[in-house]
């Protein structure tokens, strides 16, 4: 059978085909150029998209190191903290056991089953956004199947073991251990230790080049946590791993780096003696606050340390803060409210306030005046209750007259050197600080011909330690002012005033000092000169329990060898002192610090210190010591209405060392308008001292056999 | 029936068809690895299965004489359009899809078919019409005749299969003869008719009305090859960029058999069917890619060398329709793997996943090679 229908002849034209296939070859040519271009041109750029699909690099956190005081106690550590999370590919197939799950799981942690949705406005974020066990879960189905999503942070112990039990028959919920820092002292070394915080956006490309990673890993805020973050931190170790589509790992891609421990420190805290001073300023604060029916000491400072060594030993700085609640996150209004009190508890004041010195500052002008043999050991000065003193600008400047008291109204009569320290006479030293003849005017003797001066008082303190960083390793740390006429020029736009001398003499007026500075100044007396390197490290040791960095004191100068004393041409002010700097250093004599040792001894048995130290004579320890009283007004008193001319609020200062002849313990005490320094911080201080021969004893009595 | 010369039998044409189907399937057991699913459907071996029915299917339609199709033409236009009809009215309520029939575990979908019976239908109708064709009436005709088929395939609605059915009524009427006068009116009325259509269709468009021919899926595609947001992590973008990485990361010689990363840890999707063409380019790179052109290139030529080979119109319109349907298919599926055209559910042929699409195409081969069997001798 043919079929007819159809013509027996082939009547498709050649042309027809020709184009046609002229047309599907043209376009395969495309195909060609078009696969030359991507695969052979741009290859480069697919490979290296190829690879960023397929590699991901995993930071594998390091363990932070931790910090212990120098008997071994912990003051920060990392525990376990214990978070649900879900991995949304383990999940069962069937919806209804997925809904089983959740409300399973609802039972046992704060997160409701279905609460919220997730979308922009109310993004998901771990452990901080407020959605349901549903919504969380959805999100993992959708964003990253493979990957562990956090439902629940920080949950407790019993109710994780108990989750971690259940997850048997929960697939795909699981329990996760993160580490988190703890603090077992708390706030009694907060001020020290410091706290975490989350790398913020500033610093997060100086950490991530690090390998570390921002929303996971924590950084130090304040204290040695900052200070020593490289050090505490570790290395991150890395992993590259291939992954599928789903984000599931495949294998690792290149050897895996272990992450490196951070290093431990051990600080040279005895946190017995910390626990003790803390008691006793808040003891002592608390008691003057009800006798007073006030609250007027609103902060207040005890550091105790070895002046022979320069370790610290305790380090108290009030008020202060509770860093284990910023352990995990920090919160908002705790930060806040800490962040909006005037008083400042963030700060550590111990090195970080820059507080009126008052007379303990006298210590600085008594090593100059007899270094400089402005008076001798021996000389009588007449001391007054006040002295009308000329307050000149300029060496010509009449000057206007003015009025400077002693802080005891009757005057102390006739004083020697030894009697000017221990009474902490005001008058006395006015006249070795800024006396001479023509400047003390009518009225008074001219007995100091020529006193110390600003410029030449100056380099005795910073001698002493004032006027500049000491290099303690806490962030904190201040540097005060030990004013000059260049300062006053640049600070205030005002020449430099005989009285500004005057003042400056005992410790008032533009002196600002740290507790640190202030007790290193007397520290450096009590150890015949030498200005010890003040440290709270006494070892780091690396995660293996080798010793990274061992304590040795360091003598960062020695006033009585090393030539620290500046030589000025002419002790006025004139001019600054800059211009009269003659290149020339000196040393002190040995026989002057001994004398301002002797100084502060008699403060403990006939001075001021007596009565407070009355006491402390029974344990057969002779201390030596100074009180000072600081006259100020900042912001605050004169919001209170404080500042009254001629009776200025005071912060009470006392610092103190012992033993007398081989002084291992040096203490200062500071308490914020805390009035009198004697009567206020003076016990704070002996009671120290006592807690640490009290340990000290303790200690001993221990290693008997 | 005339005596059939199996020396006419084209080797070349089926043993290249044979080299990419088997080529397919190594590439889709390449590409399934990883995927579970797949891999417990059995993917590869019912693409054997299917590879294997093709090609006993190919041998039969090459015995059979193929003018006994031109013969049965109306049937087969009947039994087509009835089959679609049945499909479209009937196929969610039998069968819950109307693109399927599904007879137990096997799923033939009349619409791959429907390319075939549209090349003899339309081949039997402009060899009988071909001294007519600068008729408008021929060509109109031929448009009806078309426009019954396709109506139900759109309404399915597959859009890519009447596509390939409007273009497979086009070329069958170039090859015809068609008057070039008469292309040129047509293209600037339709140029016209779009200039004012498309803007009101888009004025109109309602994203939310999933019932309309246009679904948003497909204005999104096409809005998507036009704008291509390339910072789209998982957007609809993304597919097309995966596959971009797939094919530019294949360098000269590629990453290997079972080692294209994009492949394996399957951040190419759709890579057995829609994509294989990535998939290749991938783990054989450039050299890979540019044989399997080559070898569709030479197919197509050896159905147009049937074309002109044939004794016959109706043999030769047969041939070249089977030559429009492999080019069509190619183009567009390789044109959207290498982002030139928008996606579309078109595979590569021989190559790509796919029962229906494997046995039609060796149905068209099938045919071409009984036109080749037929073909007046130039042997005198």
């Amino acid at each position: 059978m043919s079929p007819s229908t159809i013509s027996s002849q082939n009547k498709i034209t050649n042309n027809r085909i020709i184009s046609f296939a002229v047309v599907i070859g043209i376009v395969f040519l495309v195909f060609i150029f078009r696969l030359f271009f991507y695969q052979i041109l741009n290859g480069d750029t697919y490979v290296a998209l190829a690879v960023e699909n397929r590699l991901r690099e995993i930071s594998l956190a390091p363990t932070r190191g931790v910090i212990f005081d120098r008997n071994g106690i912990v003051l920060a550590r990392n525990v376990a903290s214990y978070n649900v999370v879900v991995t949304a590919a383990n999940l069962p197939d069937d919806q209804g056991a997925i809904q089983n799950i959740i409300r399973s799981l609802a039972e046992y942690i704060d997160v409701p089953v279905s609460r919220g949705e997730i979308i922009p406005e109310n993004p998901f974020v771990p452990c901080v956004s407020d959605h349901g066990i549903s919504q969380i879960i959805e999100y993992g189905e959708q964003s990253a199947p493979f990957r562990d999503v956090k439902i629940a942070c920080n949950i407790d112990q019993v109710k994780a073991q108990i989750i971690q039990e259940k997850s048997m028959d929960w697939p795909g919920i699981s329990l996760e251990i993160e580490t988190v820092r703890d603090y077992p002292t708390g706030s009694l070394t907060a001020s020290i230790i410091g706290f975490l915080g989350p790398i913020s956006s500033l610093e997060e490309e100086y950490y991530t080049d690090r390998g570390f990673v921002s929303n996971r890993d924590k950084i130090g805020y304040a204290g040695l946590e900052r200070y020593y973050e490289s050090i505490l931190s570790g290395k991150p170790g890395k992993r590259v791993v291939e992954v599928d589509v789903g984000g599931r790992i495949i294998r690792d891609a290149v050897p895996v780096i272990s992450p490196l421990p951070g290093q431990n420190i051990y600080t040279t805290l005895d946190t017995r003696l910390q626990q003790a001073a803390e008691s006793i300023l808040l003891g002592e604060i608390g008691g003057w606050n009800a006798y007073l029916g006030e609250l007027r000491i609103t902060s207040g400072v005890v550091i105790a340390m070895n002046p022979q060594t320069g370790e610290i030993l305790a380090m108290v700085s009030y008020p202060t803060y509770e860093n284990n609640r910023m352990a995990r996150v920090i919160p908002t209004y705790y930060y806040q409210q800490l962040y909006a009190d005037v008083r400042n508890p963030l700060l550590n004041q111990a090195v970080g306030a820059e507080l009126p010195a008052g007379s303990v500052f006298k210590l600085a002008t008594a090593l100059g005046a007899l270094n400089e043999e402005v008076v001798t050991p021996e000389q009588v000065i007449t001391t007054p209750p006040e002295i009308q003193l000329a307050n000149k600008y300029t060496p010509n400047d009449p000057g206007k007259s003015k009025t400077y008291v002693d802080w005891k109204d009757e005057g102390f009569g006739e004083l020697d050197f030894i009697g000017g320290i221990s009474n902490s006479s005001n008058v006395y030293f006015y006249q070795l600080g800024g006396g001479d003849a023509e400047e003390l005017g009518t009225g008074i003797p001219g007995e100091v011909p020529e006193g110390l001066g600003i410029c030449r008082l100056g380099t005795y303190a910073r001698a002493l330690g004032y006027g500049d960083y000491l290099g303690i390793e806490l962030p904190d740390e201040a540097d005060g002012i030990i004013p000059d006429p260049k300062w006053k020029r640049i600070a205030h736009g005002e020449n430099w005033s005989t009285g500004d001398t005057y003042i400056t003499s005992v410790g008032q007026g533009f002196v600002t000092a740290t507790p640190l500075q202030i007790l290193m100044s007397a520290a450096t007396i009590a150890n015949d000169g030498m200005l010890m390197q003040p440290t709270v490290i006494r070892q780091i040791e690396d995660a293996e329990g080798e010793t990274v960095l061992s304590f040795k004191p360091e003598i960062k100068w020695d006033i009585t060898v090393d030539p620290v004393i500046d030589v000025y041409s002419d002790p006025t002010s004139a001019g600054g002192c800059e211009a009269k700097l003659t290149g020339e250093k000196i040393t002190v004599d040995p026989w002057v610090v001994e004398k301002i040792q002797e100084g502060m001894r008699a403060v403990v048995t006939e001075g001021t210190l007596e009565d407070v130290f009355s006491t402390f004579a029974n344990i057969g320890i002779a201390a030596a010591g100074k009180t000072g009283t600081a006259e100020y007004c900042d912001t605050f008193a004169n919001e209170k209405g404080l500042c009254i001319p001629g009776s200025w609020p005071s912060h009470a200062w006392t610092l103190a060392y012992a033993p007398y002849d081989n002084p291992e313990i040096a203490v200062v005490a500071f308490a914020y308008n805390g009035g009198e320094g004697a009567s206020v911080a003076g016990p704070i201080v002996r009671r120290t001292i006592e807690a640490y021969f009290e340990l000290k004893a303790i200690d001993s009595r221990a290693y008997l056999p | 029936m005339r005596n059939i010369s199996w020396r006419h039998f084209d080797f070349w044409l089926l043993g290249s068809v044979a080299f990419l189907t088997v080529f397919g399937v190594t590439m889709i057991s390449s590409a399934i690895a990883g995927n579970i699913e797949l891999v417990e459907a059995n993917t590869v071996l019912k693409q054997i299965i299917f590879a294997g029915i093709g090609f006993v299917v190919l041998i039969i339609t090459a015995m059979i004489d193929y003018r006994y199709w031109g013969a049965l033409s109306s049937f087969l236009y009947l039994a087509m359009v009835g089959a679609l009809g049945v499909l479209f009215i009937f196929g969610n309520a039998l069968f819950g899809s109307s693109r399927w029939f599904s007879l137990g575990p096997i799923l033939i979908q009349p619409s791959e078919f429907a390319k075939i019976v549209i090349i003899l239908i339309l081949a039997n109708f402009f060899s009988q019409n071909i001294d007519n064709i600068k008729k408008p009436m021929t060509v109109l005709r031929s448009l009806v005749i078309t426009f019954f088929i396709i109506i139900w395939i759109i309404l399915q609605p597959d859009l890519s299969t009447s596509i390939v059915i409007l273009v497979l009524w086009f070329s069958l009427l170039w090859a015809s003869g068609l008057d070039i006068k008469m292309l040129l009116i047509a293209g600037g009325a339709s140029i016209g008719v779009l200039g004012i259509g498309l803007p009101l269709f888009l004025l109109n468009y309602d994203p939310e009305n999933t019932a309309g021919l246009i679904k948003p899926y497909q204005l999104d595609r096409v809005i998507n090859f036009l704008f291509p947001d390339s910072n789209a992590r998982y957007g609809a973008d993304y597919n097309v960029q995966q596959a971009l990485i797939s094919i530019g990361s294949g360098g000269w010689f590629g990453k290997g058999y079972n080692s294209g990363t994009q492949v394996q840890l399957r951040f190419l999707k759709v890579r057995h069917s829609d994509f294989i063409f990535s998939a290749l380019s991938e783990e054989f790179g450039f050299v890979g890619a540019i044989v399997v052109i080559a070898i569709l290139a030479f197919i197509i030529a050896r159905c147009l060398r049937a074309a002109r080979l044939s004794s016959d119109t109706y043999g030769a319109l047969i041939a070249y329709g089977a030559a429009t349907l492999i080019s069509f298919q190619t183009i567009v599926n390789i044109g959207m793997n290498l982002r030139l055209l928008p996606v579309t559910g078109l595979t590569l042929p021989f190559v790509s996943y796919g029962g229906s699409s494997l046995i039609t195409l060796f149905i068209a081969i099938g045919l071409v090679e009984s036109v080749l069997l037929r073909h007046k001798s130039l042997e005198f």
